[in-house]
């Protein structure tokens, strides 16, 4: 049957992705549907129950920065919160949770049904509906067709997805849930670029039987961090530590044993794994020296008692899992619940998506998460953010956005995914970034809720909570810069011991942050005792804006040099072939790419300073030649 | 306008020649030319102009042509400045003009920049880019090749260290809960403290082998009637080869150019140095205290039969200055002795050829300049710049308060170090990261 509403944006997965699709496009104003298998798995951490990290708190942020779900999702589920990295500078220090599953699923869940414009539905999608070029709906499993403007398929590792546990296989999106092969099958047919990837959970263990008396407790941070630049810590749950132990020599020894049923050292996996998230039989194979890896055991809520023991992914036998488990310090009588397996499955090439993340073959059909070749929760809530925002930018005929690597990790994301590719598992780390030191946790807001708000991502509540912080630091930036310190003066000599020495010269209290070793709390604290503190985000902001002020200043010399030539688009009909001139295998590569910039088109592999000059001279003639038609 | 975006290079080619051409294009070059000559170009005439340096003083006198843009052969602002040939005066208006902002071309910019402005047609723009693929990896490995084998080893040396180091602190940035090896900042540093050692001797073996093509100046500084007119043609007359011997740019120095065991030498001689001058005459000195601060090296003259009654002129700071004793066959042997005791000081005697010998090899080893040993590697200008920003990057990393900050700076040391060997990007050094370490929870 037709279903009875007509849509702007249908949604395809209800996962980080999808979800994140789903509210950006509905807070956006447009009709939005999401459709998913199982209403009840809304907002699922399949895979390690935390958030955030190195990296992946950087796009949390972003994700939030732009009206996003998952961080205040993660403030109301997070029972173990940390900022990784808080000895380094700003620009690394990440926020990351652990949170409690079912919280986690409730609060999306929750979020999913106060949100305007945005309706459910419990199906599977079997099929595109495709008219002239471009996708016009869906057809689904119980048999309805679903028109809408456009569709966001964020299917996750359900496209031809096999598990397997030992030798066995069988098929599957998840342990439990099952594949979505029809929709597979007809992406397949429709032409588009797929390959194979794989990945891998651990087998999760029954806490009542874990011996903790002979672990290492790892408490989260105090002050307890926040995720939302909306949270606070009055938010989080009751607080619980992981757990560190570590693997043995006999743990090894049992791994080795079992490597001939393993699908990964028999040839049966032919998908290729990340290299950053091995397994464990991968660990002790490739670094063979190590006679111990670290292993985190970490809660996966407060009503449970499942735990997930973070460092043991694993595809062996069942057998070789509850020996491997036992040999380690603190589990010697743990319980095996459900047992780790390796999940291979599709995901299309993301070169053949524009950086908008529309394919380029099907107009209207948005990519975005695993289906793209990425992992993490965070990567996709960030993809799925865009893609769901750039559908009801197409739905209402607006052009599309997408920030830039200097503006965004999630500019740095599509841009690597459409220009790169990949050829593992894409996940985020900082090293990826050429602009780090500006694209920090701290300034996401100041980075992203602007454009956020222009696109009509931000509501009214974030905005304004926006604005009064820059009016904030603004005026603090302000009143430190003017208030000059003098050599003698009293407050000089307050301050004396906390610079070492007495002052030398007239200096601003502004000027005196940028001493690598000078917090903002510990100076006004010296200076004015009495008076009540900022904000910490306020503080936090002017502080690392003036240590880092030389270091970005020099960056935007590099970013400007850059940006006339980064910024100047290629229009998306433009034919290579009448580029003479590029050799077959550039010219066949920009083809396959289309790079929306020049400056995606130059850092494309094997593209050539050469080709990128050609393709100047050959978009000005093409551009002045219609000036020309124009004129006449 | 304001000038922007600069760049000049030498448009003919090096070496012996009556003239030079030297071009450079950009934004805002009429208030450049402004600048460097005192007029203001009328578009495309020949100007007779003084080229000048930033305190004014004219280096060269030669044409200027101003091409305006668009109609030019860029379609920027050109600029067409033809000075007296050889190496000595286009490389000193060459200073200048970088002395006002302008930097070193890439190869095939200006080609490149012509070609963006759509001012070559299809055929040409084709040509072009085959050159522009030869050059950019040629920048690389083409250029490298017609080096030493030696040098590139070392540069590659450098690379991999720079690569570690890196590998270290991004590793310990990206995944601060894996076990990693080590402390990543005291690594970085125990590290780098090395890597700094072999650019700044990379560096001084480019300057000596940028010498050896270029030459040096050295220039005569000292009192009125130490005899520094003659120790100039004592030096000329024995030097392999007088190249020229022209009236100065300025009215009281003289230049000439004579070539030491290989390196050519420009020896300027100065107008004596006194209190109590005239004006005239006190402009004379003021220049020679100027050619005394630009030079590679000062000789101090001073002469036995002048010891009384004389203040120690001010020399320039930062320029090695070698004192010289002329007139010796004046001294007695305990004056000698009593002068020859103090450090960078030699004996000569213009009049009769003493001590001549011994004064050039002192200056050849001033100049960082021995024979027989090796010439290091003919560096171009741009591979000195490229070992420069590398060095700059590399101290302000061993400076820097936090791994981040020294990751940064490694950053910019190694796409410096980039111009000169290749392309390395972000991805890279993750599978460095990767193969290195067990990664991953």
């Amino acid at each position: 049957m037709l279903y009875p509403e007509s849509y702007d944006v249908v949604v395809i997965g209800g996962g980080h992705a999808g979800t994140e699709a789903a509210l950006a496009s509905a807070r956006m104003g447009v009709r939005t549907l999401l459709v998913t298998q199982n209403l009840e798995a809304l907002g699922q951490m399949s895979c390690n129950p935390s958030i955030g990290g190195i990296g992946k708190g950087h796009l949390v942020k972003e994700v939030d920065a732009l009206g996003g779900a998952m961080a205040l999702a993660a403030d109301q589920a997070g029972i173990q919160f940390r900022t990784l990295n808080s000895r380094k500078g700003a620009a690394v220090r990440a926020t990351r949770a652990q949170a409690d599953r079912v919280r986690y699923r409730t609060a999306i869940r929750l979020r999913l049904e106060a949100q305007e414009n945005l309706a459910l539905l419990q199906d599977s999608v079997d099929d595109l509906i495709v008219q002239a070029g471009g996708v016009s709906g869906v057809r689904t499993q119980q048999g309805l067709e679903v028109n809408a403007r456009c569709v966001v398929l964020t299917s996750g590792t359900f496209l031809g997805g096999v598990i397997h546990v030992g030798l066995q296989q069988s098929q599957g999106g998840r342990v439990g849930d099952a594949p979505s092969n029809a929709l597979a099958k007809r992406l397949r047919a429709l032409g588009l670029p797929v390959g194979r990837l794989k990945t891998g959970t651990p087998p999760r263990l029954d806490g009542r039987s874990i011996d903790y008396s002979r672990l290492q407790a790892q408490p989260g941070d105090m002050p307890v961090p926040v995720f939302s630049f909306l949270g606070n810590a009055g938010m989080h749950p009751r607080q619980v530590p992981c757990w560190i132990t570590h693997t043995t020599l006999q743990t090894h020894e049992i791994i080795r044993g079992g490597l001939d049923r393993s699908p990964m050292y028999t040839g049966v996996i032919e998908g290729v794994g990340p290299r950053y998230c091995p397994s464990i039989e991968d660990k002790i194979h490739r670094f063979a020296d190590r006679d111990s890896h670290q292993i985190f055991l970490e809660p996966e809520g407060l009503d449970t008692h499942e735990v997930y023991p973070n460092g043991i992914s694993t595809s062996l036998p069942l057998d070789v899992q509850w020996a491997l488990v036992r040999s380690i310090p603190g589990l010697e009588k743990a319980r095996i619940l459900r047992p780790g397996y390796a999940i291979e499955y599709d995901y299309f090439d993301p070169r053949a998506l524009h950086p908008w993340l529309e394919t380029q073959s099907l107009q209207n059909l948005f990519f975005a998460g695993q289906i793209n070749g990425t992992t993490g929760y965070e990567e996709a809530a960030a993809q799925g953010l865009l893609a769901g925002a750039n559908a009801a930018l197409r739905a209402r005929g607006d052009a599309p956005w997408w920030p830039r690597r200097d503006e965004a990790y999630l500019g740095v994301l599509v841009d690597d995914l459409t220009s790169r590719g990949v050829t593992e598992p894409y996940r985020m780390f900082t090293s990826r970034a050429e602009f780090r030191l500006q694209l920090r946790e701290d300034n996401a807001d100041a980075r992203l809720t602007p454009i956020g708000r222009q696109l009509g991502l931000v509501d009214d509540l974030r905005w304004a909570r926006f604005e009064a912080k820059q009016v904030a630091v603004a005026d603090e930036r302000a009143r430190l810069s003017a208030w000059m310190l003098r050599p003698g003066s009293a407050a000089a000599l307050t301050l004396e011991p906390l610079l070492g020495k007495a002052l030398e010269r007239d200096v601003s209290v502004l000027d005196l942050l940028r001493r690598p070793e000078l917090s903002h709390a510990a100076v006004l604290s010296c200076l004015q005792p009495e008076a009540p503190s900022l904000p910490q985000d306020v503080a936090e902001q002017v502080e690392v804006e003036v240590k880092y002020a030389g270091y970005i200043a020099r960056q935007s010399e590099e970013l400007e040099r850059d940006r006339r030539f980064e910024d100047a688009l290629i229009p998306a009909d433009f034919d290579y072939t009448q580029v003479s001139g590029l050799s077959r295998e550039v010219e066949s590569k920009l083809q396959k790419i289309r790079p929306a910039t020049l400056g995606q088109a130059s850092r494309i592999s094997g593209i050539t300073p050469a080709a990128v000059a050609l393709l100047i001279v050959h978009l000005r003639r093409r551009h002045s030649s219609k000036a020309g038609a124009c004129a006449a | 306008m304001a000038p922007a975006n600069v760049i000049v290079a030498l448009a003919t080619a090096p070496g012996r020649a009556g003239v030079a051409v030297l071009r450079l294009s950009g934004q805002g070059l009429a208030q450049f030319a402004r600048q460097l000559t005192g007029i203001t170009p009328e578009p495309r005439h020949a100007h007779l102009v003084g080229f000048r340096d930033l305190m004014g003083a004219v280096l060269d006198r030669g044409l200027l042509l101003w091409f305006p843009a668009p109609a030019s052969y860029t379609g920027e602002d050109v600029l067409e400045l033809h000075t007296h040939g050889g190496d000595v005066l286009p490389r000193r208006v060459m200073q200048a003009c970088l002395a006002l902002g302008a930097r070193p071309a890439q190869p095939g910019e200006f080609t490149r920049r012509a070609f963006e402005h759509g001012k070559l047609d299809l055929a040409q723009a084709e040509a072009v880019a085959d050159l522009i693929d030869a050059t950019s990896e040629a920048a690389a490995r083409g250029a490298l090749r017609s080096l030493s084998g030696d040098f590139s080893k070392q540069i590659n040396g450098l690379q991999e260290t720079l690569i570690t180091v890196r590998v270290q602190l991004e590793g310990a940035i990206d995944f601060p809960e894996e076990e990693l090896p080590v402390a990543a900042l005291a690594r970085a540093q125990a590290w780098l403290t090395p890597v700094l050692g072999t650019l700044q001797r990379l560096l001084a073996e480019g300057l000596r082998g940028q010498a050896l093509r270029m030459g040096r100046q050295v220039v005569l500084f000292g009192a009125p009637n130490v005899g520094k007119s003659s120790l100039l043609n004592r030096l000329a007359g024995e030097a392999l080869a007088i190249v020229s011997d022209e009236a100065g740019t300025t009215r009281d120095a003289i230049r000439s150019h004579l070539e030491l065991a290989g390196l050519r030498v420009e020896l300027v001689d100065t107008a004596g140095v006194r209190e109590g001058a005239q004006a005239v005459e006190k402009l004379g000195i003021a220049r020679a205290h100027e050619a005394a601060s630009q030079a590679d090296l000062v000789l101090w003259l001073q002469a036995f039969d002048q010891v009384d009654g004389l203040a120690i002129p001010v020399l320039p700071v930062g320029v090695p200055v070698l004192e010289v004793w002329n007139k010796g066959d004046l001294a007695t042997p305990t004056q000698s002795a009593q002068v020859l005791k103090r450090a960078n000081t030699c004996v000569v005697s213009a009049q009769t050829g003493a001590g001549i010998a011994d004064l050039e090899q002192r200056i050849l080893a001033a100049l960082g300049w021995s024979a027989g040993v090796e010439p290091g590697f003919l560096a171009r200008t741009r591979h000195l710049d490229a070992l420069r920003l590398t060095l700059r990057h590399v101290e302000q990393a061993l400076q820097a308060p936090a791994e981040e900050l020294v990751a940064e700076e490694l950053r910019l040391a190694q796409r410096a170090l980039d111009l000169v060997l290749g392309d390395f990007v972000a991805d890279d050094l993750l599978g460095e990261i990767f193969s290195r370490f067990c990664i991953g929870k």
